[in-house]
């Protein structure tokens, strides 16, 4: 009985001590980071007209790899910096929760791109962009889980932002050229990570012990 | 089985809710007190009342400090808690090895 009790109580210890452990990695630079990155891709995208699907959709899918590369490059030196393992719990579970989006992301990305001319016209792009930003928006919200409360907030503003644009498409609103998804990306990616992480950046420093 | 390995456990990390708090503190290097109320799932009074019950034994260090000039109260593992909360693990440790047959 006593036996059973003291096992319990280890492995509650230990669910706990799991998820307690919150990541707290760099945020602030990573996200300076994506956001640049993020806004420098679009106006690329906008000043070289690239139109077409495949364009968009190759320009916009290393424009990811560049910025999750430049995620992980920080996240491991801040991690070598402090003298602690870069493949951490936290860091374990931010990436399984992120999978799941970015997963359905690149596949939807390579199904247009493969079947660009034949299933999907032209003008695939705005919606293509929508998409992005939703599943973008719930997978932020799903690694908030296990890293500060803001992600969280970060996340529900790409899911409210793609909700609005979706409704707006609905409902039949004008959406220009396509150059305009270049914009859009920008914007929305670039522009939300970098106002994060200058928000990030400012508050965290000015907070002080009282 | 040792049975005086149960005395030895301490009383105060031994209660559920501190427990849990020593738990969640062991693993963080700080954790708000918001985060530790989303964490365990207490409310606020619950968790002050068992904050204030560790730091008052020294195991739990609080700071107040200001973060867009709203208060911030971030909780951290002293030195002494920590050592506390590593010997009564050892002891839960013990007790289950002990038991196990051989």
């Amino acid at each position: 009985m006593e036996t059973k009790w003291a096992v319990d109580n280890l492995q509650t210890i230990r669910t706990l001590m799991e998820r307690s452990a919150l990541y707290r990695r760099a945020l602030a630079p990573i996200m300076i980071l994506a956001g640049t990155i993020g806004i420098t891709a679009g106006l690329t995208g906008w000043l070289c007209r690239i139109e077409s699907n495949r364009g968009f959709i190759c320009l916009w899918v290393v424009t990811a790899i560049i910025s999750l590369a430049g995620a992980l490059f920080l996240t491991r030196r801040q991690a070598l910096k402090d003298s602690e393992p870069f493949w951490s719990p936290p860091t374990r579970r931010i990436c399984q929760a992120l999978l799941p989006g970015f997963f359905v992301g690149l596949v939807m990305a390579s199904l247009i791109l493969i079947f660009s001319s034949r299933a999907w016209g032209e003008g695939v792009q705005l919606f293509l962009v929508i998409l992005w930003v939703l599943f973008y928006g719930c997978a932020v919200h799903a690694a908030g889980f296990f890293m500060p409360r803001g992600i969280r907030w970060l996340g529900w503003i790409f899911i409210i932002v793609g909700c609005v644009l979706l409704s707006y498409l609905s409902f039949g609103g004008h959406w220009g050229d396509q150059l305009q998804a270049h914009l859009l990306m920008g914007g929305i990616f670039g522009g939300l990570h970098l106002a994060y992480g200058i928000y990030l950046h400012f508050t965290e420093q000015k907070t002080s012990t009282a | 089985m040792n049975p005086d390995l149960f005395p030895q456990l301490n009383r105060v990390i031994h209660e559920k809710g501190r427990l849990a708090i020593m738990s969640a503190l062991a693993a963080a290097p700080e954790l708000t007190f918001t985060e530790l109320r989303d964490l365990l799932d207490m409310t606020d009074g619950n968790l002050t009342t068992h904050i204030r019950t560790l730091q008052q034994e020294g195991f739990v260090s609080v700071a107040k400090s200001y973060q867009n000039n709203r208060p911030l109260t971030s909780c951290t593992l002293t030195a002494a808690g920590r050592k506390a909360f590593a010997q009564y693990i050892d002891l839960l440790d013990q007790i289950v090895r002990q038991s196990k047959p051989k």
